[in-house]
């Protein structure tokens, strides 16, 4: 291999690096953040971040997003992000799926590309009582034994926690 | 005094929520004297659980007329699971609860009286994961818990119902002319939204609930976040936005509400895989 298509696949393969892989989603920092080594408060600041850096989102778990900035990967709180447009869950939905479909145009947000059928203010007011569908809703229902049995198997361990006021403040005498 | 004409007169009373007659002075329906009336039947104006079942069930029942259910029986029974689940953990669990997937591509979800609860299918494709689903019904389930929108038909359907009333007293009073009777305020109410403090308070419920179900609380913020990257305008999430605060609004409580008090809650299950299987044809397919 010569020396200069060498260099041009360096420079090809340090790009892909940087971008964001097909698919992935992207975000934008909200405020100044520290990039932190693992997902704890207290853990090492790898690198402060900018107010409008751009991340790919790699995971989440709880209040953290694992993301990377410029070849850079670690845990910023989601909370301090923003998802791109481009990035809308619609968007996860295959583009093929049509009538009716998802498309993205090339560089804008993901629109629908026909009317959205049902549960719009259209529809709601045309509604007629469907009593029937009330019938087929109520067959499906899961009894609370049948809940704890799959919280079981899950597990789904069951926590005391408080509610919260719009002070963050948590409510005496809750669950 | 035909008992049922009583009751029905009763009714309308207290689904006015007028305080001790007020307001009512002087008003007939069917020959009764509904300010004497609601003075006598005060207790009535707390609508009893068996009425608020019912109500829901017109309530559910005209929503449903807007979109039918979608045929996939598994994962109509998954989200019942995982919904029953969360509400067993909120104040009203011997609610007769029931979840439902409806066949549309719109992204929104809704609850009505009674612990009734609706979830699109274009919402279970915006969501990655059950810890997401969980928040959402959580919210929704908030709703049932705190009576919201019960009371914003009580307050809100006031004239129309003591008018429909009057027809539903005058005609012999059957409970589900009652129900038919509540078709109109249950369009306008869910076409115009709650207040935005019941959505705020479901959403500071709805993050609780998913924890005491043993999911990752950060279900609902990641819902919302996903809700704020599709442009409001679009089709899709139009009633959702025009019937709720800004998603960066919501957001923002959610942040002052988590703080870091909520991180001890981070553990909790996402259950992606489960809910990817569960919900891969929605995705595949936009039927």
């Amino acid at each position: 291999m010569n020396q200069r298509l060498r260099r041009v696949l360096g420079v090809c393969l340090a790009a892909a690096w940087c971008l964001p892989a097909a698919g992935a989603e992207t975000g934008t920092l909200l405020r100044n953040a520290d990039l932190k080594a693992k997902p704890f408060l207290d853990a090492d600041t790898l690198v402060k971040l900018p107010e409008r850096a751009p991340v790919e989102v790699l995971s989440r778990q709880g209040p953290w997003m694992q993301v990377r900035h410029q070849g850079k990967q670690g845990y910023v709180r989601m909370l301090q992000v923003r998802l791109d447009l481009s990035d809308t869950a619609l968007a996860r939905a295959p583009a093929a799926a049509s009538p009716g479909g998802i498309s993205r145009p090339s560089g804008g947000a993901p629109t629908v590309t026909t009317g959205v059928r049902g549960f719009d203010e259209q529809a709601l007011m045309n509604a007629e009582p469907a009593p029937e569908q009330f019938k087929l809703m109520v067959g499906y229902a899961a009894t609370a034994e049948q809940a704890a049995q799959f919280a079981q198997t899950t597990p789904l361990t069951a926590r005391t926690v408080p509610y919260y006021d719009t002070a963050g403040k948590p409510i005496k005498g809750g669950k | 005094m035909n008992l049922r004409t009583l009751s029905m007169a009763a009714c309308v009373v207290a689904l006015c929520g007028c305080q001790g007659g007020q307001g009512l002075e002087g008003m007939q329906i069917a020959g009764l004297d509904v300010g004497a009336l609601s003075k006598n039947l005060g207790g009535l104006r707390e609508i009893k659980e068996p009425e608020e079942i019912q109500m829901g069930q017109g309530v559910a029942e005209t929503l449903l007329g807007a979109s039918p259910v979608a045929s996939d029986p598994e994962l109509q029974r998954y989200v019942n699971t995982v919904g029953r689940w969360v509400a067993q953990q909120s104040e009203r669990p011997a609610l007769p609860w029931h979840f439902v997937v409806n066949d549309s591509d719109v992204v929104n979800a809704a609850a009505t009286p009674g612990g009734n609860i609706i979830v699109t299918k274009g919402m279970l494709r915006s969501l990655r994961n059950e810890a997401e689903l969980a928040g959402v019904l959580g919210h929704e389930i908030a709703h049932v818990v705190r009576k919201h929108h019960l009371n914003a038909i009580r307050k809100g359907a006031f004239v129309g119902l003591l008018a429909q009333g009057a027809q539903v007293a005058a005609s012999g009073s059957q409970s589900a002319e009652l129900v038919n009777a509540l078709v109109g305020p249950t369009k306008e109410l869910y076409a115009r939204g709650l207040d935005k403090s019941d959505e705020y308070e479901a959403d500071r419920m709805g993050i609780v609930l998913a924890a005491r179900a043993g999911y990752d609380a950060w279900g609902l913020p990641n819902a919302i976040q996903t809700l704020a990257t599709i442009k409001p305008d679009d089709n899709a999430v139009k009633l959702l936005f025009k019937t709720h605060p800004s998603p960066s609004s919501r957001l923002e409580q959610l942040a002052t509400v988590m703080g870091s008090d909520f991180d001890a809650y981070a553990s909790g299950a996402q259950n992606s895989e489960r809910y990817l299987r569960v919900t891969q044809r929605v995705r595949l397919a936009l039927q």
